[in-house]
């Protein structure tokens, strides 16, 4: 199975580096790609001495839009799979192997890494994110009729059906809670697989104070729509 | 002919001219101009042709002329922002869809430039 990780990085020169050279020490068996989300920084450059093909974009489009990026280049060059991996070092390379086992031996099409399931732990989000984060998981897990404990895990493999839905409809900024209700509508198959979160290395979060109050209606309008959009609702809910 | 006439068919008359000028010097497309020049030439007929604005007031079962104006002009309105929020989406999505093909091609690019001049700056320290 030839696996493609796609890094968005938006101003990531800080950690960047890092978490490029942790990939290339840990997870030596596979391709990185790192896009480039219109940086104002020297991101791009940064990936480029570590010897990694970029995608620049012209422009600042958005996490998921930069991850569909990837997508179009993983496609292209006939990838298996690709891994959705943070630039920030939150992400742990050792949670890869367990990730693209159930999608090598062809169990799901879309495998999760979740900061509640298993052994993993140590994470701790504040006390209004982690409310956030529960609310959606009620919502999709309601959605789809099937538990799912993290839906804004940013650590996710996707197979290439998935990729090649996920080139018909994809959320621009967070790829979360909607894109995977409306995954289930499609009749994608997805495991949850343990997975652990480190502090951010460097740089800001995505998730910015603005952004946390359009967050939650965006993600809540988003689902209810993903939940009306007609098609085959083969992985949807039967209540 | 009231005061209030002239003045209403004055400014009508005066954007749908600034309109087709618009259209004339390529800054507003055919396309965008038609809501506007519809609406312009609308409010020049009911200026001056106020039977026919009592008349849509009775069918309405509105009591003024003027809820009758207000009415058609908030609904005008109301569809060109709608219109113009759709418009914008499209827009958005072409445009991602570019920046992303802009990308896609660029690294194709630098990777056919290293590939057809090897020994340039390839041999060099990368990696």
């Amino acid at each position: 199975m030839r696996v493609l990780l796609v890094v968005p990085a938006f101003n990531e020169e800080v950690s960047l580096p890092a978490t490029l050279a942790e990939l290339a020490r840990e997870a030596p068996g596979l391709d990185v790609l790192v896009v480039d989300d219109g940086s104002a920084d020297r991101t791009a450059a940064v990936a480029r001495a570590a010897g990694v093909p970029v995608l620049v974009l012209p422009v600042n489009l958005g996490v998921g839009a930069a991850l569909q990026t990837g997508f179009r280049y993983a496609l292209e060059r006939g990838y298996d799979a690709a891994v959705q991996f943070d630039a920030d070092g939150q992400h742990d390379p050792c949670d890869l192997p367990p990730l693209l086992a159930p999608l090598a031996a062809g169990d799901c099409d879309l495998a999760i890494g979740s900061r509640f399931v298993g052994r993993a732990g140590g994470y701790r989000a504040p006390w209004a994110r982690r409310a956030g984060m529960r609310l959606f998981s009620a919502l999709t897990s309601l959605a789809v009729g099937r538990r799912l404990s993290d839906t804004t895990s940013g650590l996710r493999a996707y197979g290439r059906r998935v990729m090649r839905l996920c080139l018909e409809y994809f959320p621009q900024d967070f790829p979360d809670a909607p894109l995977l209700i409306w995954l289930a509508r499609q009749g994608v198959r997805w495991t949850e697989v343990p997975a652990h979160m480190r502090p951010r290395r460097g740089g800001t979060s995505f998730y910015t104070f603005g952004k946390s109050l359009y967050y939650p209606y965006k993600t809540l309008l988003a689902s209810l729509i993903a939940m009306l959009r007609t098609g085959a609702g083969r992985g949807g809910s039967a209540t | 002919m009231t005061r209030a006439q002239l003045i209403a068919a004055f400014v009508a008359a005066l954007l749908g001219l600034a309109v087709l000028e618009l259209v004339r010097r390529r800054k507003l497309s055919e396309e965008f101009s038609l809501l506007w020049v519809v609406a312009s030439l609308g409010a020049v007929l009911l200026a001056f042709w106020t039977g026919l604005l009592t008349a849509i007031t009775r069918a309405l079962g509105a009591l003024y002329e003027t809820s009758t104006i207000f009415f058609f002009g908030i609904l005008f309105v109301l569809v060109v922002l709608v219109y113009y929020a759709v418009k914008l989406t499209a827009l958005t999505q072409e445009v991602r869809r570019l920046a992303q093909e802009a990308a896609l091609l660029r690294l194709q690019l630098e990777e056919a430039e290293r590939a057809g001049r090897p020994g340039r700056e390839d041999a060099g320290g990368r990696e």
